[in-house]
């Protein structure tokens, strides 16, 4: 195994030597960063010129100049790494170190979003198999598998930003408006029943009856400038969470479970003033952290003590419920900040941004304004790259799920009489995730290269334009420096999802 | 949101090589008669096939054929009377909003929509053949070695298959953009063809290297048949399926591809035209010339669209473990043997 994994790193040092090579000399022929200076007209051209063929050894030929940059890279391990250069000066490394911040904060949301309702939406469809909800899911993953992200993103500011900031100014739904919404919402949510036509219409019409009051008491309320969740509905959104979890993790007939769900939530609900009088203070991440690190171990306690025999089912269920609850709770402290933060100077009452990653001017010491301020930028171009690549994920797990459970193994998982749920998540959900974690490998090693498009769109300053900025500008050097990082993770991926894959898999056996 | 997971899954409780009725309606149709009745009954899939038979030859006949460079054109005029060049007064009204003389309105300087996009779409669709033909094949190529002789043969080319998958598309573009010029829009297909064979290299290794163990692959050895013969006649078949699958999703990507490329400036060039460059032009004209947004837009989402309907009719089509579609009638019947089971 560990020679099997020191032949296969060796490999990938020379992977990534002839890939930075060539990347290098094409870059390095294809641009001419001179080409600026000598169509100037300016006095010192000459000067200039040969300043810049000095400093970035221009006169050196590529394939020759390529190893004085790998000489500075190789420092890394002598701890003087040197990335170079940009062509205005600035020493690279600076440059990708402030980049990848930014970059791994924007794409860790939606590439954690992306996985999660990807694979919960692609367990479902598989487990309803050519139902409505299948092929309402399936058209839905293959438009979205069609979008071009820059089309998305115009329509996303148009439409989400702009005219939700409008929106903001003048707080009324339109009554046609909120019956037409409240219809496509029951539409949507009565996807997921399924059953008689009768029970199918009668969810419809339930739905789109609270739909419809909601939008009216939010119109009439003019909820949207002042929100605010409060402490009785959370309770009672709680138990709806801790019923529909032990539903689906435990079942119903598990009393324990349901039991073990509500004490949860009673504990996040019994959190909700301890929390609200600890948020009044100048919070900080610390604060925050222990309160979900609290949540967390109460909730597995609260799930280990209810039962003796089969816990997994009931821990589940506990965590679960008081992670979605607690959830809430944090959720209600932002939607409190919401009116402070929007009726800021420097927000100016259009809190939904469309470009920058954070808003300088907002000058505040309140944890959760300035957190509320990194949501609203992250809010826009999250959505876009979520939409995108959900689709993918959507349709891996419930294909792959879809191929398990038609496994013998299942057959006779149901033929022992174990209830349908088990069979899924115990048997079938897990061994359909193994493929996947190819998937995630390669998108997790992609969170440093950043999303070009995305980035560039939404006037992000991350790994992904900073690689475009290299090539438009023909900056070697930032390009190197980007493309390197890049290059490193996506071999290493390789190499990981092969192990990871072949470790969670033991009828895949790495050839020694 | 309740998942019901009562509800035991219907679907999977019959198997296509159980039911009687199933091998009752294919039997004596070849294999390729059965897979074209499959299609035939997907009918997004068919959908999306007629739409993109109709697009092409609507977008072809109304700009014409337009092939060669700038110093050797070849140019086959359609029925469309407008260029893509020529700048007309605006009608209708006055910021050139759709009209009768001009049916997908104008643009900022008064050119005719509706030729710039059907310009548009026939180069994106170009690029998406040339992308996906030289992507499929090489892809077959290499992913067929390496699964078939394994080994070190294997190890090289998949190596060498990590080695491509690090080169991004954005800077081969970036690299035929500066250095070959403005060679046109061929050149660039091709180069990015030829850097979009890993996907299916990877996915026809795995399936050459399942089959190759099977027991007909060995019978055809003991039978003499050289490595060729084994490699065309007997495994490639068995795995069209996963091939043409994926090139349809390799052709969708590439539509995608080439817009996003032309949309930072790398791919299609002016005075070429593409959908994605149409977009990344007139992405600022969504609240004035809503127009010039929403045509190149829709086009793409609906070329892609077909083709990934297609692709799925043709998966469901060559996937021989696929369970038929069960008609309402069998599945009630089924339901309640096994509800009287189950009591």
């Amino acid at each position: 195994m560990i020679a099997y994994i020191g032949r296969r790193i060796s490999i990938a040092v020379l992977i990534l030597f002839g890939s930075t090579f060539i990347t290098y000399n094409l870059e390095a022929y294809a641009g001419d960063p001179l080409a600026q200076y000598r169509q100037s007209t300016e006095q010192n051209k000459a000067f200039l010129i040969k300043e810049l063929t000095q400093r970035l050894h221009l006169d050196v030929p590529p394939p020759a100049r390529y190893f004085l940059w790998l000489k500075g890279i190789l420092g890394i391990f002598t701890g003087h790494a040197d990335f170079g250069q940009t062509i205005t000066k600035l020493p690279v490394m600076d440059q990708v170190a402030a980049a990848i911040p930014t970059t791994v904060r924007l794409l860790t949301v939606s590439t954690i979003l992306a996985i999660v309702l990807g694979i919960t939406f692609g367990v479902l469809s598989a487990i309803r198999q050519y139902s409505r909800l299948d092929y309402s899911l399936t058209f839905l993953s293959f438009f979205l598998f069609s979008l071009p992200i820059f089309w998305v993103a115009v329509l996303l500011k148009e439409f989400l930003a702009i005219r939700f900031n409008n929106f903001l100014a003048h707080p009324v739904i339109d009554l046609w408006w909120s019956i037409g919404t409240a219809a496509v919402l029951a539409v949507i949510l009565t996807g997921f029943v399924s059953g008689s036509r009768k029970r199918v219409l009668i969810t419809w019409g339930l739905s789109f009856a609270i739909f419809a009051a909601l939008l009216n008491a939010i119109s009439a309320t003019a909820w949207v400038r002042n929100p605010s969740i409060g402490i009785i509905p959370i309770g009672l959104m709680g138990v709806g969470i801790a019923y529909g979890v032990t539903h689906t993790f435990a079942g119903l007939s598990n009393r324990k479970a349901l039991a073990a769900g509500f004490t949860s939530v009673g504990f996040a609900v019994g959190m909700y003033y301890p929390f609200q009088m600890l948020a009044t203070f100048n919070t900080n991440y610390a604060v925050v952290a222990s309160f979900a690190l609290l949540m967390i171990v109460v909730s597995y306690f609260i799930g280990y003590f209810f039962t003796k025999v089969d816990r997994g089912p009931v821990i589940q269920t506990a965590m679960i419920t008081a992670f979605l609850t607690s959830f809430l709770t944090i959720v209600d402290k932002f939607m409190q900040t919401w009116k402070p933060y929007y009726e800021n100077g420097a927000v100016d009452g259009r809190p939904i941004q469309t470009q920058g990653s954070l808003n300088i001017l907002l000058k505040s010491n309140d944890f959760w304004i300035n957190n509320l301020d990194l949501l609203t930028h992250i809010f826009l171009p999250t959505a876009a790259l979520t939409l995108i690549s959900f689709a993918g994920y959507l349709r891996y797990s419930r294909g792959s799920l879809l191929e398990v459970l038609g496994m013998d193994y299942i057959r006779t998982a149901r033929a022992k009489g174990l209830p349908e749920r088990e069979v899924i998540l115990r048997h079938a959900f897990r061994n359909a995730m193994i493929p996947l974690t190819t998937l995630v490998a390669y998108d997790i090693a992609g969170l440093l290269g950043g999303a070009i498009i995305t980035e560039s769109i939404f006037g992000w300053r991350g790994m992904g334009s900073l690689f475009n900025e290299a090539i438009q500008g023909q900056d070697l050097n930032l390009l190197m420096g980007t493309f390197s990082i890049t290059a490193f993770l996506a071999v290493m991926a390789t190499l990981a999802a092969d192990l990871i894959y072949s470790s969670l898999d033991p009828r895949i056996r790495i050839r020694k | 949101m309740a998942i019901n997971l009562r509800k035991k899954s219907k679907p999977q409780a019959i198997e296509a090589g159980e039911t009687g009725s199933e091998n009752a309606d294919v039997q004596g149709l070849s294999q390729g008669q059965i897979i074209r009745r499959r299609f035939f009954q997907h009918k997004p899939a068919v959908a999306g096939l007629i739409f993109m038979i109709l697009f092409t030859i609507f977008v072809y006949s109304a700009s014409g054929i337009h092939l060669g460079t700038d110093k050797q054109p070849f140019n086959l005029p359609g029925w469309w009377p407008a260029t893509i060049t020529d700048t007309y007064d605006f009608s209708g009204c006055g910021s050139g909003c759709p009209s009768a003389a001009h049916p997908f309105g104008q643009d900022t300087i008064g050119r005719d929509y509706f030729a710039l996009v059907t310009r548009g779409a026939e180069i994106s669709l170009m690029v998406m053949v040339v992308i996906g033909s030289l992507g499929g094949l090489l892809g077959t190529i290499m992913g067929s070695v390496s699964g078939f002789f394994g080994g070190m043969i294997d190890a090289v080319l998949m190596r060498f298959t990590d080695f491509i998958i690090t080169i991004p598309a954005i800077l081969v573009g970036a690299v035929i953009g500066y250095k070959a010029g403005n060679l046109g829009v061929l050149p660039l297909a091709l180069f990015l063809g030829v850097f979009s064979w890993t996907g299916l290299t990877r996915l026809v290794r795995g399936e050459f290297l399942s089959l190759r163990e099977r027991e007909f692959v060995d019978a055809a050895r003991v039978a003499g048949a050289s490595n060729r013969r084994i490699i065309f006649k007997h495994i490639l078949p068995n795995s069209v399926g996963v091939i043409i699958v994926s090139v349809t999703l390799l052709l969708s990507g590439s539509i995608l591809t080439e817009t996003g490329l032309s949309y930072l400036g790398f791919g299609v060039v002016s005075p070429d035209v593409s959908l994605g460059l149409l977009i990344a032009q007139y992405q600022d004209s969504f609240n004035f010339a809503p127009w010039l947004f929403w045509w190149p837009g829709v086009i793409i989402i609906l070329i892609a669209l077909s083709i990934n309907f297609i692709g799925d009719g043709l998966r469901d089509a060559f996937d021989p473990r696929q369970r038929r579609r069960i008609k309402k009638k069998d599945f009630l019947m089924k339901a309640s043997t096994r509800d009287a089971v189950n009591k």
